[in-house]
């Protein structure tokens, strides 16, 4: 089983709701987006085309930022996702280095919202980072655990996200990679990614 | 399952390539130091260039063993959990940090064990009944041991940077052979220095001089060819170049590094060596001037790493 997710660009609207509700799933804080939406301009005017290219952890098979990771604290689990051991994580931001995808975040110092003040939802939320070690997106692996889809697939209002088993070819995800030409981002580098993006 | 080719980005880019600025002025500092210092180990345990003694210790070990603790501190204090240090060791196998590491520690250890044993103290020395003392099959296991370990300290750093898949400029192992080069040039002008002050045969300073001369060259070719590379190779590559030669970088790294850092030691070196054979003066002013040039080249080459585009 290798878990992935295919973003289907001509249905992605660039609403961000997939940025806003990963922050509040996982309560990151100020500065770290585990998730994010660029936009792509092309043409010229009157022919411009503009499109939303939402951005998180690829879950690459075969991730450079766990070969770098001097303590082990990247780890990859049995169902593809990459994610961190926030108590083996040493700071070296090694990792930050190798992604060539630019999705992995350092926490230097506590952070807040509002300056001296901590609500009770960055209270309990915080809890699960710690500062001075590197966090990013894990496909919302209590979500998964809890028989639920990532927090980004479950609420994206266009349904612009499918998520499934890419080594099942019968799964939703295989089956829209294949009839409409899903492509990897930066696939020459070898990393193979999970994350499958469809033409707009 | 195949990746198809990307319709939609191909031959265009959403993002420019972007310059790290994880990594800076602690890791250049952390690089230089563990060169240097691993390179003055091996010059004295190989090549017998020594640089006197203080206090009854060897200054050759003694200051490689206190630039590469520094070095060593430098990374542990940039570390987000300094005192999770340990656990760096860990994962030897893919990871030049660990590999480095583990070098470190074992370089540390050896160098101090070794350090004690020939300290003399008033005339005698008072550890040469340490089992690892002299010229004893322990005592030559700990400095081939710790010569290894030192030769992973000086180019462990270049490999860590070579590793990085996502920065093109990096991805090269000339960066590597940059760092070993600049790394025993600057060990040879250490000791070009010292003979301001110490009783060294003028035959043996051209000797020294020489290799000063040669591995400076072989440095410069080095840059040279990195350059090269760079501009050739992949399109990112080719910014981090643009902006050594004539960006942001320009004046540390052509002024600082190629310039004041190689070229103008290198001439003086061949003045001092052989057109005023040998003049010490002008060689210490040339080795001088490579000890800042290789913390800028290493300053330089770091910052110049820019992520390949993605998208």
């Amino acid at each position: 089983m290798r878990y992935g997710m295919v973003i289907d660009l001509k249905k992605c609207i660039g609403c961000t709701g997939c940025a806003l509700v990963c922050k509040t799933e996982n309560a990151t804080p100020p500065g770290i987006l585990w998730l994010r939406v660029v936009k792509q301009e092309s043409g010229k005017y009157p022919q411009v085309r503009r499109v939303s290219v939402p951005l998180q952890c690829m879950h690459c098979a075969e991730p450079p930022c766990l070969e770098v990771c001097p303590t082990g604290a990247t780890f990859q689990h049995p169902n593809g996702i990459v994610d961190i051991d926030a108590e083996q994580c040493v700071g070296c931001r090694y990792c930050m280095m190798a992604c060539p995808y630019d999705q992995r975040f350092f926490l230097s110092a506590e952070r807040t919202y509002f300056p001296g003040h901590t609500t009770p939802f960055e209270q309990a939320g915080y809890q699960r980072h710690q500062a001075g070690v590197v966090s990013k997106c894990n496909f919302c692996t209590p979500r998964l655990n809890r028989g639920l889809e990532p927090a980004c697939v479950a609420n994206c209002m266009s349904r612009a996200r499918t998520f499934g088993d890419l080594d099942e070819p019968n799964s939703e995800v295989s089956k829209l990679i294949r009839d409409r030409g899903g492509y990897q981002l930066y696939p020459e580098l070898g990393t193979n990614p999970s994350i499958y993006y469809l033409p707009p | 399952m195949a990746a198809v080719t990307n319709p939609f980005t191909a031959g265009t880019w959403v993002m420019e390539p972007k310059p790290q600025n994880i990594w800076g002025v602690p890791h250049t500092s952390w690089f230089f130091a563990m060169g240097v210092g691993g390179a003055l180990f091996i010059n004295r345990a190989l090549f017998g260039v020594e640089l006197g003694r203080i206090m009854g210790m060897a200054v050759a070990d003694l200051l490689s063993m206190i630039l590469i603790g520094i070095g060593g501190l430098i990374l542990i204090g940039d570390l987000g959990k300094p005192l999770r240090v340990l656990r760096a060791l860990l994962n030897p196998r893919t990871s030049w940090i660990s590999v480095g590491a583990i070098a470190d520690f074992v370089f540390l250890i050896l160098d101090g064990l070794w350090v004690i044993a020939d300290l003399e103290w008033q005339g005698a020395r008072p550890f040469a009944g340490l089992p690892w003392a002299g010229n004893s099959p322990l005592g030559i296991a700990f400095q081939v041991i710790a010569g290894a370990a030192a030769f992973i300290v000086i180019v462990y750093p270049g490999l860590v940077l070579a590793a990085s898949p996502s920065i093109p400029f990096w991805n090269t192992t000339l960066i590597p052979l940059q760092f070993l080069s600049f790394a025993f040039a600057s060990a040879v002008g250490l000791a070009l220095i010292f003979a301001l002050w110490l009783p060294v045969p003028p035959a043996l300073l051209t000797t020294w001089a020489g290799a000063e001369i040669l591995l400076l060259a072989a440095t410069l070719l080095l840059f040279v060819a990195h350059l090269i590379q760079g501009s050739a190779s992949h399109a990112t590559a080719k910014v981090s170049v643009a902006r050594l030669l004539k960006g942001e970088l320009q004046v540390p790294f052509v002024w600082g590094t190629l310039i004041a850092g190689l070229l103008l030691p290198l001439l003086l070196g061949l003045y001092g060596a052989f057109a005023a054979s040998p003049a010490p003066g002008w060689l210490a002013i040339s080795a001088l001037l490579t000890l800042p040039g290789n913390w800028l080249s290493k300053y330089t080459v770091i910052k110049a790493g820019s992520y390949a585009p993605f998208l």
